[in-house]
């Protein structure tokens, strides 16, 4: 594994970025759900 | 009444100490004792330690939110604490002086860690030794004022070798480390001196990307990929060099000494270091009534907190029984009695451990730190809350059972900085939950590196920030 070029345009890419920090949030929401939270 | 003591405003007890205000603090006495006047955000002090934040902005007053959350707040160090039934109470020395006698009918240890800098000779910004540490505030300071001494330097043209990760064979916290070397290249390619400077990772872990968690395996475009393919991609992307496997032994003014898996011994030349310590407990002594020590009943020889595990099972027994980590947190012996966050004793660790053949320990021992932390605040407040109010306890989560997310910053700026973000559910490993090589949920962890994670961090430096102070909303705010 190694990080491209093609990857750390993604990685600022500034609209996909806002889509993947929308996708962590969701993340972090449902295995915080997924968790027992009891 | 019911008489609720706290020690220690971290993560874990300044949570616990919101929820019980919450719930007992009209009708009850919630108290909590505490070192310091305030509580410090840790996760953003990587920003402070290369300069790019002022400490203060990472801290607030304590005695203002437990005001306003109807808890007692005293400030100074729990010495004693005398847990045997009809005679119970915690002696404190306080910041002005005096000594406090504090009764309880709960108490919750949430102490954090000792940092054993004692435990390698010549670690450690404090007594005569040479590294730095990113583990308190008075440290990250000291860090942030060696590390831009050294930038100074590398701007008149002189090559500094920095090495960064653990300090001893058994310590914890990779995470912190990492985060730091990552804040560190950043920072020096920012300020244009970053060929000058030659960056070194020197760890216990048995793999990059360990982080004592036994590694993490995450899916990426249907593919499997390791924690420790992801961090050598970022270290090899950063020209960051590493060595794993490797126990310091000790550290004198220009050279780190190390044993490695295979028992060789070897040493490290550096300029600047700044290596993680080992944790212990803290040296609360515990004296039963006709005076004697009963330590052995509430901690073990490391100083943490027995608690509802199962203790003393080997590491393959270990790791086929998730259910061996303790749910509810609560002393076996004084009932009463409960542990959160670091002070409380795991019943193994969670990476594989490994002695080389000198009989040294090399193996990173189980984070519990962060979210991990806030959790079991939780947990224990909402089940002191039962016992108080119905006699029972109905709250539980295990290691095991949990969630925990890490938002390794590479850089502050919320332009081009950049993050790793590690999601892992759960914490410690199920395999018979989640029959795959990792042991956990392929849905839920996760890793991936970019400006969304840094922007992620900013944002949970702002909301945990206003959620522990207790502001409007704070509980719909998970830990």
């Amino acid at each position: 594994m190694e990080i491209t070029e093609r990857d750390k345009f993604w990685m600022n890419n500034k609209l996909f970025q806002l889509w993947r920090f929308i996708v962590l949030n969701i993340k972090i929401l449902k295995a915080v759900d997924h968790s027992k939270r009891s | 009444m019911a008489k609720v003591v706290i020690i220690g405003a971290g993560f874990a007890g300044h949570t616990a100490a919101l929820y019980l205000g919450d719930k007992l603090g009209k009708k009850h006495t919630v108290t909590m004792v505490n070192r310091f006047d305030s509580f410090a955000y840790i996760p953003s002090w990587i920003w402070v330690s290369t300069g790019n934040m002022e400490p203060e902005k990472t801290t607030f007053k304590l005695r203002p939110v437990y005001k306003r959350m109807n808890v007692h707040f005293i400030h100074g160090t729990a010495t004693k604490v005398h847990p045997d039934e009809g005679d119970q109470f915690v002696e404190v020395d306080k910041a002005n002086g005096d000594v406090a006698r504090i009764e309880y009918d709960y108490l919750l240890v949430a102490t954090g860690p000792r940092l054993a800098f004692d435990a390698t000779p010549g670690l450690g910004p404090d007594q005569g030794g040479h590294s730095y540490s990113v583990c308190s505030l008075p440290h990250v300071v000291e860090t942030r004022d060696k590390y831009l001494d050294y930038v100074e330097r590398m701007k008149k043209g002189e090559k500094v070798k920095m090495v960064i990760g653990t300090g001893h064979g058994t310590a914890t916290c990779q995470g912190a480390a990492f985060e730091f070397i990552s804040n560190v290249h950043k920072d020096l390619v920012k300020k244009g001196v970053r060929e000058n400077a030659e960056l070194m990772w020197l760890s216990n872990e048995a793999e990059l990307g360990d982080f004592g968690v036994h590694g993490v395996i995450a899916k990426r475009e249907g593919k499997l990929f390791t924690s420790a393919e992801f961090i050598e991609a970022a270290f090899k992307d950063a020209d960051i060099k590493w060595q794993i496997q490797s126990a310091v032994t000790s550290v004198d003014a220009d050279k780190i000494y190390w044993e490695n898996y295979e028992g060789e011994k070897g040493e490290t030349t550096y300029d600047f270091a700044m290596l993680i310590p080992k944790f212990s407990g803290q040296p609360l002594e515990y004296i039963g009534k006709d005076g004697s020590d009963v330590s052995s009943k509430i901690v073990n020889a490391g100083g943490f907190v027995l608690v509802d595990g199962i203790y003393g099972l080997d590491y393959d027994t270990l790791e086929r029984n998730p259910d061996a980590w303790p749910s509810q947190y609560q002393n076996p012996t004084y009932r009463n009695i409960f542990a959160a966050g670091i002070a409380f004793a795991p019943p193994g660790p969670i990476s594989r451990p490994f002695t080389n053949p000198n009989g040294t320990a090399i193996s990173a021992a189980p984070p519990r730190t962060g979210m991990v932390s806030g959790i079991i605040g939780r947990v224990v407040a909402l089940n002191i809350v039962d016992l108080v109010k119905r006699g029972r306890m109905t709250h539980s989560e295990r290691m095991s059972e949990m969630v925990a997310a890490c938002v390794a910053s590479m850089g502050d700026s919320l332009w081009d900085g950049n993050a790793a973000t590690i999601v892992v559910h759960p914490v410690v490993p199920d395999m018979r939950r989640y029959p795959n090589e990792g042991g956990r949920d392929l849905f839920t962890t996760h890793m991936e590196m970019g400006l969304g994670g840094a922007w992620l961090k900013r944002m949970l430096h702002d909301t945990f920030i206003w959620k522990l102070r207790g502001l409007p909303g704070w509980k719909i705010i998970p830990e």
